[in-house]
């Protein structure tokens, strides 16, 4: 019986110091445990009705900054992970990595081709939201907020979203990474008249 | 000798052999516990691609004499575990019309077509539907092959479908070129700064530009108190008259850029935007007091505003957009009733409805109902495109119209007071943006009244602009 009390203490020390430390591992364990380095197809054929598909198997997944790996089971599996940091781990693009995915996009800014990139495949692409609001890479032009459609962005220099539908009321439906609190979805914004945005376009859509 | 030193004693090594024991089992249940945990992870993680089958549509609300509406639907559809975006599904669909809601809907068959390479369902309105005087009333059903039950559009069918209302006595509202730089900020309010004090309202934590913060407010309907949403530390801040300081009122919310709207006996309704996996957005009622009195989903996946309503608070959801009844004799209404309730326009009051439809770059057409019927009606026309419309709603026998107007590098809010058939009085207010709030939550109207939330650096505030006239 002398031994059965250092046992239990042991025992439970070090349970629960390797569940805690499991727990807080969950978090950052997303891209090294799902995601891969393949390579992307290029294609071409790519029209805007594929990329918005793209988009939507994003919807309910998560955001993190600088990250472009996530899966399609519709729930964000690496939740509240810290703001501002870009090395956490966790599930989902950022809001230029998933544009990036979304419209195809080469890693190399003078190739305008189109790549098509796996869900788990984890690339966030050369571009931040500013390089995307300045019309940055080959496919990339900005054009007249007036004159955007359906899959076309409207990017700041901290934000970038995809027009997903028009309201009667002049506001646009967004499908967007929004950031860790919101993960990804498609939201009402007003971001077409506010002077921060401004309207860019892939280029080189097949049909 | 220090204790480093010292080898353990025999009544140590009694201690330390089961102590050594009970590491190896912990950490043996620990590497059990956490693989099934990891497999678990694994299998929600999977790497097979979903189905997708969904549709949106941009109604023709309102409409000029002559013309006829062409219903565009546009679809995405992918079939479960196809890996390419481009295979979609096959899909078809109906669009159901009547010209009098007494009648019997009739069915016609939508045409397979594209545009700008996005898929499309389309149907031309028949020639003796587009032109009944009264307009008519319609809903479409998309179906596809697959599993994926049927898509109404909008979410009640027949029980609350889209109408399209010809405009044949609109009074032309020519603005011409919008004057950018005179915009009049108003008599500011309120004015609170950011911070975590028990007089400041937050800012939303994250890697989020431009920041985001104080993302609704509201005003009582005697003009007296302007509640203040703080939803990054959950609690309104009521700022009552000329109270030094505001009342601060706790609430159990889960903001992320939520709307607001008050009652009039003080409570309020708030409206998030981020839902729970596969549900939808919460409406949470609360007391004066921040007691909770009740939570609901909204019908849609994308609610964009609320407001109070002399019937009760009403939400505008997409991808309908309608207005859906939220609440319903003092209760409030589950998904379901608030679709077949839904509206095209929004409840004024006395049975009145306001219908907006913005169109092209710079053109509104808007209408006042009553019985159903249009009472009056607008077409506002302006060479500098004209953006998100922020309110549009009655002020006695004025129609109060707020609208972003923009170029590439600006923008602003014009105010526009329509008077019977001419345009009564314009003014233009800076957009004061700093902070990203709720998409709909900027203006309020409350009598002759015109408030807006602003901010800057510094913090968050509410302007007024009287719209009397003389």
């Amino acid at each position: 019986m002398s031994g059965a009390r250092p046992f239990a203490v042991s025992l439970a020390v070090t349970l629960g110091l390797a569940l805690v430390g499991a727990t807080a591992a969950y978090h950052t364990r997303f891209v090294a445990d799902n995601c891969n380095a393949a390579a992307p197809t290029p294609t071409s054929y790519i029209t805007r009705d594929g990329s918005a598909t793209v988009a939507l198997r994003a919807r309910f997944e998560g955001y993190q900054w600088a990250g472009g790996c996530w899966n399609d089971n519709d729930r964000d599996d690496s939740p509240n992970d810290p703001h501002e940091d870009p090395a956490t781990g966790g599930e989902g693009g950022d809001c230029s990595g998933f544009t990036f995915k979304v419209w195809r996009e080469s890693l190399d800014q003078s190739d305008s081709g189109f790549q098509q990139w796996g869900m788990l495949r984890n690339v966030h692409g050369p571009y931040t939201a500013a390089a995307f609001k300045a019309g940055a890479g080959a496919p990339n032009i900005t054009v007249s907020k007036s004159l955007l459609t359906k899959m076309d962005a409207l990017a700041s220099d901290g934000h970038i979203g995809l027009i997903y539908a028009t309201n009667p009321d002049g506001t646009d439906q967004i499908i967007e990474a929004k950031g860790e609190d919101y993960g990804t979805n498609i939201w009402t914004r007003t971001y077409r008249g506010s002077s921060s945005y401004t309207g860019v376009r892939r280029t080189g859509w097949s049909a | 000798m220090s204790q480093q030193g010292r080898r353990p004693s025999r009544f140590d090594r009694r201690r330390l052999v089961p102590a050594l024991l009970g590491v190896l089992a912990g950490c043996t249940l620990a590497s059990v516990t956490v693989g099934l945990g990891s497999s678990a992870v694994a299998q929600r993680a999977h790497s097979e691609a979903g189905a997708v089958f969904d549709a949106t549509h941009l109604p023709a609300l309102l409409r000029l004499p002559g013309e006829r509406p062409r219903l565009v639907y546009d679809v995405q559809c992918v079939p479960e575990g196809v890996d390419d975006p481009e295979r979609g599904c096959d899909v078809d669909g109906t669009v159901f019309f009547r010209e009098d809601s007494r009648e019997a809907f009739r069915a016609q068959k939508l045409q397979p077509s594209s545009s700008f390479g996005m898929r499309q369902l389309t149907a031309t309105v028949p020639l003796d539907v587009a032109s009944d005087t009264d307009g008519f009333e319609y809903y479409a059903e998309l179906r596809t092959g697959g599993r994926a039950a049927p898509i109404l559009l909008p979410a009640g069918g027949a029980h609350a479908p889209h109408r399209s209302l010809p405009l044949p006595n609109a009074s032309t509202v020519e603005l011409g070129s919008h004057v950018f730089g005179n915009a009049d900020p108003g008599e500011r309010v309120v004015f609170t700064r950011w911070g975590d004090g028990p007089r400041d309202v937050g800012l939303e934590p994250g890697r989020s530009l431009p920041a985001i913060g104080a993302s609704a407010f509201d005003v009582t309907d005697d003009g007296k108190v302007v509640v203040l949403l703080d939803e990054a530390h959950r609690r309104a801040l009521r700022f009552e008259g000329h109270e030094p300081a505001p009342t601060s009122v706790s609430l159990a919310i889960d903001g992320r850029l939520a709307d607001l709207a008050t009652d009039t006996d003080g409570s309020m309704y708030v409206l998030e935007s981020v839902a729970a996996p596969g549900r939808t957005p919460l409406v949470r009622w609360f007391d004066r007091a921040g007691r909770e009195l009740g939570v609901v989903e909204t019908a849609e996946r994308t609610p964009a505003e609320i407001r109070s309503g002399s019937d009760g608070p009403v939400v505008l959801q997409h991808p309908s957009h309608q207005w859906m009844p939220v609440a319903d004799g003092g209760a409030l209404s589950p998904p379901r009733a608030q679709a077949r309730k839904a509206a095209v326009g929004r409840p004024v009051g006395a049975g009145r409805q306001v219908v907006v439809l913005r169109r092209g770059a710079g053109e509104i057409l808007a209408a006042i109902l009553a019985g159903g019927r249009v009472q009056r009606s607008w077409r506002i026309r302006s060479d500098t495109p004209l953006g998100d419309v922020q309110l549009a709603e009655p002020a006695g026998n004025r129609l109060v119209i707020v609208s972003r107007v923009f170029t590439h590098a600006t923008d602003e809010f014009t105010v526009l007071v329509l008077d019977g058939h001419r345009l009564g009085r314009q003014f233009s207010t800076p957009s004061d943006e700093w902070a990203e709030a709720a998409p709909l939550g900027r203006f309020r109207l409350v009598g002759h009244d015109l408030y807006r939330l602003g901010s800057n650096a510094s913090g968050a505030f509410v302007a007024r602009y009287d719209l009397e006239m003389p």
